[in-house]
């Protein structure tokens, strides 16, 4: 391998700028929120009590049908993963346009 | 073509394996070699029974050809070795790469402290002129570093101050290891290429029990080998070699031949040729130099030493270079199990004051100086044999590439003549690029065309990525992808507008709901969001706070992000660069 060849390429491991994949990012997020509301509700279940989970079942302000039980917990996960895939999506969706901005297209894909 | 009619001067693995390629093709070569065995610069000499490999030789190739001949030839008789070699410096063992806690205890806080005083010093102040190797190593790990670690041994292999090295010719030698491979390694652990740096392979009896199957196997199919039979003259006319003269036990015997492989010494090639080359060629034959190696084989009545296979010395008050400790590369190199055998090597230039002094001041030497280095008494050395190896490194001076490119130019103005090998080219091959100049040799007189000269330019004896294959452009990209920096400001907005948006619309949510009390629970975010009300103006001063906040968050996220990747990247090519440095010192 030539020597400029191999410098101009290590040059780039430096000088690259990061691209997100706008999907994989929601869905990782998605992932992420829906199972840490799964597991959150859960607990508080497992733990029982009085009241189970009062501050918890505030959710339910926004995720309509969502309780602090074992059912409940799924319709969560649902709800949590709709949440952070629109939110990592969109995340990665105005990240992307604002490098493109800032950076010109012709960085893309290199 | 006459099927006898092709000679290679040579027994040396470039030479063992053209005569192999030829006699699968049904040519009967004829092989001649000054010595009485085969295996060249690496031969295995054995003295009672205790195998001594001039110089230790590790197998491992990516020249897939060759990878397969040796296996083809001793098939189960390899050993698979893990990798032990550190510096011996005062006493004390040095792993190398040098690694902080192992220098940090060795060499103790106060000099380490200095060392890493004059390292910062070099990356504050680099010098500004990188002539020499001394200014090269400098300028990449700081003065002291070198002054410890690289001056001594490299003054002794090449026998000349550092400050005389070309720092071209280091940059040239020191490519093994780019910084791509280093950091694919450090994330995937590419085990083809950590395997080819931390094991090997070695024939059980060393090196010399594969030449000695190449030799059976060339037999076998024909091809006739004379020991003891040194070329002394080559008859040429009009471009074509017509006849080869050789001694054989001292006499003299001519033969006219087709073809004709040397892997000799060029200078000596050169002189043979009758009628003799202009003089410019002459000249430039005699004035390319190499250096030799002493071998001082000390037998010591202890089972073990050390665990590396072989040390290298930079004590600068002792002369030894090298200790290769032979039953730690095969234990059947040694024969008696409570003793151990090494190899005590010395650097030096043919006819010089060390060459030429006797074996047994030599042997003197060697056990005086494994006793000083506290390696072993001198009582317990009770046996020693000396081996020299005239020509062992062809020497890169200053006038070498324009020396060789006269010779070069003037060899291949012979129809039938190939130079191949370390010393038949005059460059730092390894033993796998030797015998694939021999192999391509053979196939050349087939009928195939191939450029001897460019092997081993472009390509280093580290297993990596060369950069031009479809798997390594995409691991490439892949790299510079996962390596790529990440825009800050673009990432800070992202994370601003969306956490801004998802506020907005919880607090339009709540009041779209409405109720007695709207949002009992989010309006607590009045306690951060000076002014905040679950309203709509509230849900427009939530976006504001929000995006402010996530801005920030997003911002030093990506600045944390990048300065850990700076870092990591730092420190993977200060690796590559170690490693790659380690390298060259292995190949000497």
């Amino acid at each position: 391998m030539k020597v400029a060849q191999k410098n101009k390429r290590e040059e780039k491991l430096f000088s690259d700028i990061l691209w997100l994949n706008a999907k994989i990012l929601g869905l990782v997020l998605g992932i992420i929120l829906g199972l840490v509301i799964f597991v959150a509700t859960n607990w508080l279940v497992i733990k029982g009590g009085n009241r189970v989970g009062p501050h918890l079942s505030l959710l339910s302000q926004y995720f309509i049908g969502y309780r602090v039980s074992f059912f409940g917990s799924f319709i969560g996960l649902a709800y949590g993963f709709a949440l952070g895939t629109l939110s990592g999506t969109l995340l990665g969706w105005i990240y992307n346009k604002i490098t493109t901005l800032r950076n010109g297209k012709n960085h893309r894909g290199q | 073509m006459d099927r006898n009619g092709v000679v290679i001067i040579g027994a040396g693995p470039a030479g063992l394996t053209a005569a192999h390629e030829l006699v699968l093709e049904g040519i009967r070569p004829t092989l001649l070699e000054k010595s009485g065995q085969a295996g060249g610069l690496a031969r295995t000499e054995v003295y009672k029974g205790y195998g001594f490999d001039m110089g230790g030789h590790r197998f491992f190739t990516k020249i897939e050809k060759i990878n397969q001949l040796w296996r083809e030839m001793l098939g189960q008789d390899f050993v698979k070795v893990r990798r032990i070699s550190r510096i011996y410096y005062r006493g004390r063992f040095f792993k190398y790469p040098l690694s902080i806690a192992n220098a940090l205890f060795n060499l103790g806080i106060i000099e380490s402290a200095m060392i890493l005083a004059s390292y910062l010093n070099t990356r504050i102040r680099p010098l500004a002129r990188e002539d020499n190797f001394e200014e090269w190593v400098s300028n990449r790990f700081g003065h002291r570093l070198y002054n410890t670690f690289f001056k001594t041994y490299t003054e002794k292999v090449w026998g000349i101050p550092c400050r005389e090295i070309r720092s071209d010719w280091a940059a040239q030698r020191i490519k093994g290891l780019s910084l791509m491979v280093a950091v694919v390694n450090a994330l995937i652990h590419n085990q083809k290429a950590k395997t080819l740096i931390e094991e090997f392979f070695y024939p059980v009896k060393g090196p010399g029990m594969m030449w000695d199957r190449f030799v059976k196997a060339i037999e076998n199919k024909g091809g006739v080998i004379r020991f003891h039979s040194e070329a002394t003259g080559i008859r040429h006319d009009n471009n074509h070699l017509k006849s080869i003269t050789y001694l054989n036990h001292g006499e003299e015997i001519e033969r006219p031949l087709d073809h004709l492989i040397s892997s000799m010494p060029l200078p000596r090639l050169i002189s043979i040729l009758q009628p003799a080359p202009p003089k410019e060629v002459m000249r430039a034959a005699q004035s390319l130099s190499f250096r030799s190696f002493i071998i001082v084989g000390l037998i010591i009545d202890k089972p073990a030493l050390f665990p590396d296979q072989w040390i290298y010395i930079h004590n600068p008050d002792v002369k030894v270079g090298r200790i290769q400790n032979f039953k730690n590369w095969s234990a059947a190199m040694v024969p008696e199990e409570g003793k151990t055998s090494v190899g005590m090597e010395y650097f030096c230039t043919e006819n010089d004051r060390l060459w030429t002094i006797s074996d047994s001041a030599l042997t003197d030497l060697a056990a005086r100086e494994l006793s000083e280095l506290g390696l072993a008494s001198e009582s317990h050395v009770v046996d020693a044999v000396v081996f020299r190896q005239p020509k062992a490194y062809p020497v890169y001076d200053y006038d070498y590439d324009l020396n060789l490119g006269i010779i070069k130019q003037y060899l291949t103005s012979f129809d039938n003549l190939q130079s191949i090998g370390r010393n038949g080219m005059h460059r730092y091959n390894n033993m796998d690029h030797s015998m694939e100049t021999g192999r391509l040799a053979a196939r050349n007189i087939l009928g195939e065309h191939h450029s001897l000269w460019e092997i081993n330019e472009e390509s280093s004896y580290l297993e990596q990525e060369d950069g031009t294959s479809v798997s390594s452009v995409l691991l490439g990209r892949i790299m510079n992808k996962a390596f790529a920096r990440m825009d800050k400001i673009a990432f800070a907005t992202a994370t601003g507008s969306v956490l801004g948006i998802l506020m907005f619309l919880a607090t339009l949510w709540l009041v779209i709901k409405g109720g007695n009390v709207v949002g009992p629970n989010l309006r607590l975010l009045g306690e951060y969001f000076k002014g905040y009300t679950v309203t709509v103006k509230g849900a427009f001063l939530a976006f504001g706070y929000s995006f402010l906040w996530g801005f920030l968050f997003g911002w030093l996220f990506a600045y944390i992000r990048n300065l850990i990747l700076a870092f990591s990247i730092y420190h993977l090519k200060k690796k590559a660069e170690a490693i790659t440095l380690r390298d060259f010192f292995d190949q000497y």
